[in-house]
């Protein structure tokens, strides 16, 4: 039970990601079939909607713009600030940080994870392995977006007797950029909005807010 | 933190095994 506790935030996002995944399959093949009986073409079954193109450009093109959106977060607020968010470090604090701060090198306790205590290359690589895994995850999504997009595109090219697209092509069609700059917009709405609105708003007991007598612009550490 | 670890690679196993088969799927032109 303690477990579960412990862990019941990623635990809960996990189950909800699962759930929401299996119904976007779902209701995805019905509006798949949907299209194809207007287009006279095959019904398929969820087994080949959920292994094709269609399916993973819809997948691909929301993770990718998840991904920049935290890569972006995580990065940018190490030098940009918002006095008075709970998002933002105090202005004063913009920057790297040195090694006593970051607990980093000589300054590691004896129980800091082995890349901190060690330092040298291995050390530098995980100082900043979380932005480095997310900007990973957010460049093989956007690859992966281009490529089945590709695919999901052509196959409706080929229903209008049209020629397919190459990859290179469809890097430069409009379809594979209103696909990608729809879901960034949102996300960086979002982010800004959350970053600004922290400032003057309050959840009383969540670590995003500050506290709800905290001053609007005491910028929390 | 062994519970978080198993989160952490399930998580991780998880992004792999997608991101794998969106490239397979798109590469076949499925």
């Amino acid at each position: 039970m303690k477990a579960l506790k412990d862990n019941s935030l990623s635990l809960v996002f996990g189950l909800l990601l699962l759930v929401t995944l299996i119904a976007q399959a779902l209701v995805g093949l019905a509006d798949y079939n949907e299209q194809a009986l207007i287009a006279g073409l095959a019904q398929i079954d969820l087994g080949r909607y959920v292994t094709s193109s269609s399916f993973m450009v819809d997948v691909a093109e929301n993770w990718q713009s998840e991904y920049l959106q935290f890569t972006l977060y995580i990065l940018l607020t190490v030098w940009l600030v918002q006095r008075g968010s709970s998002e933002s470090k105090p202005p004063e604090d913009a920057g790297l940080g040195d090694d006593e701060q970051e607990r980093y090198g000589e300054f590691a306790q004896p129980n800091s994870p082995a890349p901190a205590r060690a330092g040298g290359w291995w050390g530098g690589m995980y100082s900043f392995s979380l932005t480095l895994v997310m900007a990973l995850i957010f460049l093989l999504s956007w690859a992966a977006q281009a490529i089945t997009g590709r695919v999901a595109f052509n196959e409706e090219r080929f229903r209008d007797l049209l020629d397919p697209f190459t990859l290179g092509e469809y890097l430069q069609h409009p379809d594979f950029w209103n696909r990608t700059l729809q879901n960034w917009q949102s996300e960086l709405l979002a982010v800004g909005s959350m970053v600004i609105f922290a400032v003057f708003l309050r959840q009383r007991g969540s670590p995003e807010s500050k506290e709800v007598g905290a001053p609007d612009d005491e910028t929390p550490r | 933190m062994t519970s978080a670890k198993v989160i952490f690679a399930c998580y991780a196993c998880f992004i792999v095994l997608v991101l794998a088969a969106a490239f397979v799927i798109g590469v076949a032109a499925r």
